[in-house]
């Protein structure tokens, strides 16, 4: 599918920006429906379990449109990947759309030709942590894409014809990826900070990897990972949950809980005993230096206050990069954020240099910005500014289904889906001093991967 | 089946999406055409204006002055400075951004209700009083040229820049000046040059200015009248007396080193505008051929032969003036030949046996269903007026649009494919390695 590999957000920075508390209807104690448990709600999100099989359901009713958005979250991405399978979460998730038995296109039925007739705005990604399907559309057709989605959880066409034809587009997806150098050094950056965790590999996977892993170990992939109990499904829209619940047992509970416990992901990352470099020279016209730091796990209590440093940092022209690097005329663009991941997250700082400023002097520039905060901390007004934005970003969460589904799927991914809810709150509680603190903390020269994009002249420009 | 789809959708359109024409108000205000569009969202003001001030409009002399004067506006008023400006902004979480296009500079902006005032004085103050200082000027050229350099190796605008230059002749508006063009003149741009541009372009006369979500009408109406009074002049945009006409059958390679992807455009000037007869079933017939997934080329190129990871065609740039038609994908360098052959023999038996009953009612239901899911944001529904009133309709047109599209007929849309569609007179651009490929 035109799945969009969401490879790590350093270039895009304060992944969780727009996170605040949510504007959906707030709900008690959830709705009784025979078959499921309620867990738990959260900011008007109310959690249930599919009795039979361990599904986990998120309910967010919002009425303002006659809209749903849909969305099946899988607990599998590139991290679940071991040599010879990397990208094989990926290409899974492109063969997801080659038809299952009761949803394909000889049918007239499948997938996106469903979607497609109806006019749903629809998709699928891949990430470290998370493999997830979606689809936005009138209420009318919400069951017709909840019976397929739920069909090719467990009786998805898997061909070895479709695993050839399909290899030749993931592996363009891959080339058009390496069209940018800024993308190959951001590979390489993490490759380096990652040692022996699965995110040292890219989410789309090694080339030759993409060409060569075989239908069976897709089947086997298929087979251990795509279960109801290492699944979540969201519905954010005009629902009556009730209603939805019932269409979701309806259709996701005829699959048993996966026969087999969901195998876990054991290894650990050995400490980094020094500053780490990557150098990436390839044809060009402007350079990039990004300075990566690893910080502790998404959910990881640190988490707000860095996530603070890096508003102050990045957010506007009173920013202080903006201040020290675009304003000063080293930079063209320069920002910093965490890239949150269930495991050891990634810190990137980064800037892309101004014609005629040198490498040397941007990282300079950059690191002495940090140091700033190590050493003087940051403002009261700075903290300020950043609650107030956060408090605004909460009302803009108001405006379309997609929008909450799409942000509560990256706390589902990093394993907590009721950071959607707290985790703005918790910025709210960020202290000057906090900042300093993750600062000196985690922004050490010795767990530092440090990396450039230098580029050289084209041997020869065409027309 | 299908009528019970299509019948949904309707039914839909004809509930919470009804009458938006009659829901939204349009009045001229300070001599700008403004339109404000209450919906059910709370708290949140969606703001998207356009003025004809684009890069089409820049004086030979010096084609960078629309787009520096475009930079030039947050970057400081005749009463703020920038830092000014973003920090009444970053206090409340709102934000401004402009753009330039071909034809418009465009001005987006996000806020809270409350905060409505403070953004519409600030958009008011940057439009109309920027302080265009020296000293930001530098940094904007800068910024400007390390920008052009950056897109000097991307495969996709490069290739976009060559089609266009291929297809629409001297003088017309859509046809895009080189990067190495924008390159020279943004180095000897001066002040003066955009003081000039400014004064002559930017005004209300032809200015749209469009206001969606928890706005209150009233309110919004008199702080445009206040902020804008005794704002004067501004252009109408370019409409070329001549539409643009193929000229024959071309290639143009843009050889970029190191690519392993190769940025692929085929296609042709349509001489249409998006009014013009024939051009909606145009539109709809293209659809069948290169819309999302079940496209056509999509069908074929991409899930049966492998071939790429994206391709689609469709029309651009016809909302003022006649536009473009094109097929744009991406091949692997070894690939290129089979793939661009794969996507002419797609091509032609499109051109020559037309859609068919089931593909038209499809792709119908499914262009009428994506349009009415895309009115579920306030955004969505900003653009769907601004993108409306460029192609010269009224608002009735919102709540017309599904009707138009059902309407039309297989005949219309085969008689529409034939009529305006050559394939043997379009243009090749591949952009990348193309060297490696043998071309």
């Amino acid at each position: 599918m035109r799945s969009k590999v969401r490879i790590s957000t350093a270039f895009a920075s304060c992944l969780m920006a727009a996170a605040a508390i949510s504007s959906i209807q707030p709900s008690v104690a959830g709705v009784t429906v025979p078959g499921f448990s309620y867990v738990k709600s959260s900011g008007g999100i109310d959690e249930y379990r599919l009795d039979s099989n361990g599904l986990t359901v998120l309910l967010a009713p919002d009425h303002s449109a006659p809209v749903v958005t849909f969305q099946v979250t899988y607990q599998v991405g590139s991290r679940n990947e071991v040599t010879g399978t990397t990208g094989a979460t990926h290409i899974l998730e492109h063969l997801m759309f080659k038809g299952s038995e009761g949803y394909n296109d000889p049918k007239g039925n499948s997938v996106k030709q469903f979607l497609e007739r109806v006019g749903g705005q629809f998709n699928a990604n891949t990430s470290n942590d998370r493999t997830t399907y979606f689809a936005t559309v009138g209420r009318e057709n919400l069951e017709g894409y909840i019976a397929i989605e739920a069909d090719r959880m467990r009786n998805l066409w898997l061909h070895e014809a479709d695993r050839q034809s399909e290899m030749t587009v993931v592996r363009n997806e891959y080339e058009r990826g390496k069209n940018d150098p800024d993308n190959v050094l951001l590979e390489e950056v993490t490759a380096a900070a990652y040692v022996a965790l699965p995110y040292h590999h890219p989410v789309i996977g090694w080339k030759s990897d993409i060409e060569h892993v075989p239908i069976a170990k897709l089947h086997d992939f298929y087979d251990t990972f795509y279960w109801p109990n290492n699944a979540t499904v969201s519905i954010v829209g005009d629902i009556d949950p009730a209603a939805a619940l019932a269409l979701v047992k309806k259709y996701y509970g005829v699959y048993p809980h996966s026969p087999q416990p969901i195998p876990g992901m054991y290894t650990e990352e050995p400490a980094q005993t020094g500053a780490r470099r990557v150098t990436i020279k390839r044809p060009g016209e402007l350079g990039t230096v990004v300075i990566a730091h690893k910080v502790p796990n998404g959910r990881d209590s640190d988490q707000p206050a860095l996530e603070m440093l890096d508003a102050i940092l990045s957010s506007g022209k009173n920013a202080r990069l903006y201040r020290a690097l675009v304003d000063k005329g080293i930079a063209l663009n320069a920002g910093s954020g965490t890239d949150l991941r269930r495991d050891l997250s990634l810190h990137t700082a980064y800037a892309t240099l101004a014609p005629g400023a040198t490498h040397m002097q941007a990282e300079k520039a950059l690191l002495a910005e940090i140091d700033r905060i190590k050493t003087s901390g940051v403002t009261a007004a700075e903290v300020a500014r950043v609650k107030q934005q956060f408090i605004a970003a909460d009302a803009y969460k108001r405006d379309g289904t997609a929008g909450v589904a799409g942000e509560l799927n990256e706390w589902i991914a990093v394993g907590d889906w009721t950071l959607y809810v707290t985790f703005p709150q918790k910025v709210e509680q960020v202290t000057p001093a906090d900042v300093q603190r993750v600062a000196k903390k985690y922004f050490e020269e010795d767990q530092s991967t440090t990396g450039w994009f230098v580029p050289v002249p084209q041997a020869g420009k065409g027309s | 089946m299908r009528y019970t789809v299509l019948a949904a959708l309707l039914l839909a359109s004809g509930g919470a999406w009804a009458n938006m024409a009659a829901q939204a108000q349009r009045s001229h205000v300070a001599g700008i055409d403004l339109i404000t569009d209450r919906t059910t969202v709370k708290d949140v003001v969606v703001i998207v204006g356009v003025l004809p001030a684009g890069d089409a409009m820049a004086d030979p002399a010096n084609i960078a002055i629309p787009t520096l004067t475009g930079m030039m506006l947050d970057r400081g008023t005749e009463s703020l400075d920038k830092f000014a400006i973003s920090a009444q902004l970053e206090n409340v979480g709102a934000e401004i951004t402009f753009s330039v296009a071909t034809q418009s500079l465009e001005v987006r902006a996000k806020c809270l209700k409350k905060d409505l005032a403070l953004v519409l004085g600030l958009i008011a103050s940057e439009l109309r009083k920027p302080a265009l200082a020296p000293e930001e000027f530098d940094k904007a050229k800068q910024q400007f040229i390390g920008a052009l350099q950056g897109s000097l190796q991307n495969t996709e605008s490069r290739a976009e820049e060559a089609f266009g230059r291929a297809i629409f002749p001297e003088g017309h508006p859509n046809r895009p000046h080189p990067v190495a063009d924008f390159l020279s003149a943004a180095n000897i741009a001066t002040l003066d040059e955009v003081k000039a541009f400014h004064a002559k372009y930017y005004g209300p006369a032809h200015m749209t200015l469009v206001l969606v979500g928890d706005v209150p009408v009233a309110e919004a109406q008199a702080e445009v009248a206040k902020d804008f009074a005794g704002w004067s002049g501004g252009q109408d945009y370019i409409r070329p007396a001549q539409p643009a006409a193929p000229h024959g059958p071309r290639e143009v390679p843009v050889v970029l080193n190191d690519k392993p992807s190769v940025s692929v455009i085929l296609g042709q000037p349509t001489g249409l505008r998006y009014r013009d007869p024939g051009a909606l079933a145009l539109r709809v017939g293209t659809a069948v051929l290169g819309r999302g997934f079940t496209g056509r080329l999509m069908g074929s190129v991409r899930d049966k032969e492998g071939l790429t990871y994206n391709i689609s065609a469709g029309l651009a740039e016809d909302s003022i003036a006649d536009g473009s038609w094109d097929i744009s994908a991406s091949f692997a360098p070894e690939l290129l030949n089979k793939g661009v052959a794969a996507t002419r023999r797609e091509l032609d038996k499109w051109w020559r046996d037309g859609v068919t009953d089931t593909e038209l009612t499809e792709h119908k239901q499914g262009i009428i269903g994506s349009y009415l899911v895309s009115l579920s944001t306030t955004g969505g529904v900003a653009g769907a007026i601004v993108t409306a009133l460029q192609r010269g309709y009224d608002l009735n047109w919102l709540d017309q649009y599904p009707d138009a599209v059902n309407a039309l007929t297989r005949d219309e849309v085969n008689t529409a494919i034939k009529t305006h569609i050559d394939p043997k007179a379009m243009v090749l651009v591949e952009a990348g390695s193309v060297a490696a490929a043998g071309h």
